[in-house]
């Protein structure tokens, strides 16, 4: 739940503003919840913009229901099965050079947690995507300074990420990711850059649950 | 006569790219050594090198799939093996139209050793629900099946192949590859030895050598692996009897089981499996590797009469 409540306002902003749907595979946008643990924060906005019937959220992980408990493309508006972490990139990176390729319009946008960084397909896809000058390909990295088994700067600290991202070439932004009007500039410069791009996103884990806000608990006791 | 098996795979992909647009080719700096780069030079924006990159080179191919490209991966057997998991868990849970063609396979690269040898793929990507498994025995073979896997079939599968060494097979033989099928090449009533790749050729010699001592053999060509001619396999147990398999993989989980698990739940009969236990050496041939580690026909000769005997015995008793 917390690492839900840390990236709601990312993906908000994403799939009301925009993520354009669509079936024409190289003429719609993509996107990709690389951190598919925070599943029930995707399912909640695919219903709000009625993709998914509402009645459905609070059957997520029941035996009988479409809500997996992490994202899976048997279920309407998901674009890739993920739970792994390390593979969104990868995935996306692949579409973008596709879209790119065919000359199609679509956009494919990644949210990534900051654990996730530790995981050493994240340095081959980045480094890669750079080399392909993906402009169609946009990162958000939810900042919540939490991994599964404590703080980041404990477990294995981050802090220079931005600047590694940076050096390999990707236009670096850094918002409040829990400013909707900060997010919202951020995207809308990022999408002007010629090279791929990406937002750390400040944000805090659990937000707006108070007992487990700014902490490593996943739900109320 | 294209003397190499992945020079092969390396003309039929260059030959496809005209026929099909959608067709891309993608690896991990092993353009060369994969033969991949034949592809390159006549469609190099269609061609993507990764860099060393295993896991991500799984990925990206998955992405160019969904996104509506036909991508065939090619790297060494082995390292694709670190990517087992995004194979698993994207390309094979999304069911994804991914060609993942493993060169260098077995022994094949005998010079290289233990670390490059690999023996385990088999039984790593058979075990993947929707991946499909198909090893092909000589040149003629990759001609024969490859266009057909690439064009037609849906979905993922492994394609795996060696590095040079290979001996003429199939090349005797008349048959057109159909996916999920397997070829009797000799016909026989005493035994049945049951290969695939490039060691189905001791398998034929064996079946000479035991003709003249008078057994009566037959001689499959199990090119897919999955999906398995369960109707073939379950006709050959009843005809036979006695199964013998040999494989340049280990015994585990690779062509030996999955033609047991076929066997034990249609019709069961005494089975040996000729294979490896090890992870392999280096050599100066392929075929000083076979004779370490007992991957001929004396030895497949050797297995069958022992086999035989078990039987006469039993029948004794």
């Amino acid at each position: 739940m917390g690492s839900t409540l840390s990236c709601i306002e990312i993906l908000t902003v994403l799939i009301t503003k925009y993520v354009r749907r669509g079936s024409d595979k190289l003429n719609r946008d993509w996107l990709i919840l690389s951190k598919g643990h925070a599943a029930p924060a995707l399912y909640t906005l695919l219903a709000e913009v009625g993709i998914i019937p509402k009645e459905e959220l609070v059957k997520i992980q029941s035996i009988n229901s479409i809500l997996q408990g992490h994202p899976d493309i048997s279920i309407p508006g998901v674009d890739m099965s993920t739970g792994s972490l390390g593979q969104g990139l990868s995935f996306a990176v692949g579409i973008a050079t596709w879209i790119k390729f065919k000359g199609g319009y679509g956009r494919v946008y990644v949210v990534m947690g900051d654990g996730e960084q530790d995981e050493g397909e994240v340095w081959e896809a980045m480094t890669n995507a750079v080399h392909r000058g993906l402009d169609n390909l946009l990162v958000i990295i939810d900042v919540n300074d939490y991994q599964l088994d404590g703080r980041t700067a404990e477990v294995k600290p981050k802090h220079y990420m931005p600047l590694i991202w940076r050096v390999v070439g990707w236009e670096v932004f850094i918002c409040d990711g829990h400013d909707v009007v900060s997010l919202i500039n951020s995207i809308d410069n990022a999408l002007g850059c010629r090279r791929p791009s990406v937002i750390f996103a400040r944000t805090v884990r659990g937000r707006g649950l108070k007992p487990i806000e700014g902490t490593e608990l996943q739900r109320v006791e | 006569m294209i003397e190499s098996v992945r020079d092969a795979v390396g003309m039929v992909l260059s030959e496809l790219g005209s026929e099909l647009d959608d067709l891309v080719v993608v690896t991990a700096d092993v353009g060369r050594a994969t033969r991949a780069y034949m592809f390159s030079r006549r469609y190099p924006s269609r061609y993507f090198n990764v860099g060393i990159a295993e896991q991500h080179l799984v990925n990206f191919a998955a992405g160019l799939a969904a996104a509506g490209a036909r991508p065939v991966v090619c790297a060494f057997s082995m390292f694709l093996m670190r990517a087992w998991e995004q194979i698993r868990n994207t390309v094979g849970r999304m069911n994804l139209n991914v060609k993942i063609v493993g060169t260098h396979a077995g022994f094949s690269d005998y010079a290289d050793g233990s670390s490059h040898q690999s023996l385990e793929d088999i039984a790593l990507m058979r075990t993947i629900h929707n991946m499909s498994v198909v090893v092909p025995a000589d040149v003629k073979d990759v001609l024969r099946s490859l266009p057909a896997i690439v064009k037609d079939v849906r979905g993922p599968v492994y394609y795996r192949v060696g590095r040079d060494y290979t001996p003429s097979i199939t090349d005797n033989y008349d048959y057109e590859y159909e996916f999920g099928r397997a070829y009797v090449l000799e016909e026989g009533y005493d035994i049945a030895i049951i290969s695939a790749g490039p060691v189905l050729l001791e398998s034929l010699i064996a079946a000479k050598e035991l003709k003249k001592l008078g057994v009566s053999t037959t001689v499959v060509n199990l090119i897919n692996i999955k999906p398995i001619d369960e109707v073939l396999l379950e006709s050959i147990a009843r005809r036979c009897g006695r199964i013998i398999t040999v494989e340049e993989h280990t015994i585990y989980g690779g062509i030996g089981s999955a033609v047991a698990e076929v066997v034990i739940q249609k019709y069961p009969v005494p089975m040996k499996f000729i294979g490896v236990v090890g992870y392999g050496r280096s050599a100066k041939n392929v075929k000083e590797l076979w004779d370490y580690y007992g991957l001929r026909s004396e030895v497949i000769v050797k297995t069958v009469l022992e086999l035989l005997k078990l039987d006469v015995d039993s029948d004794r008793t």
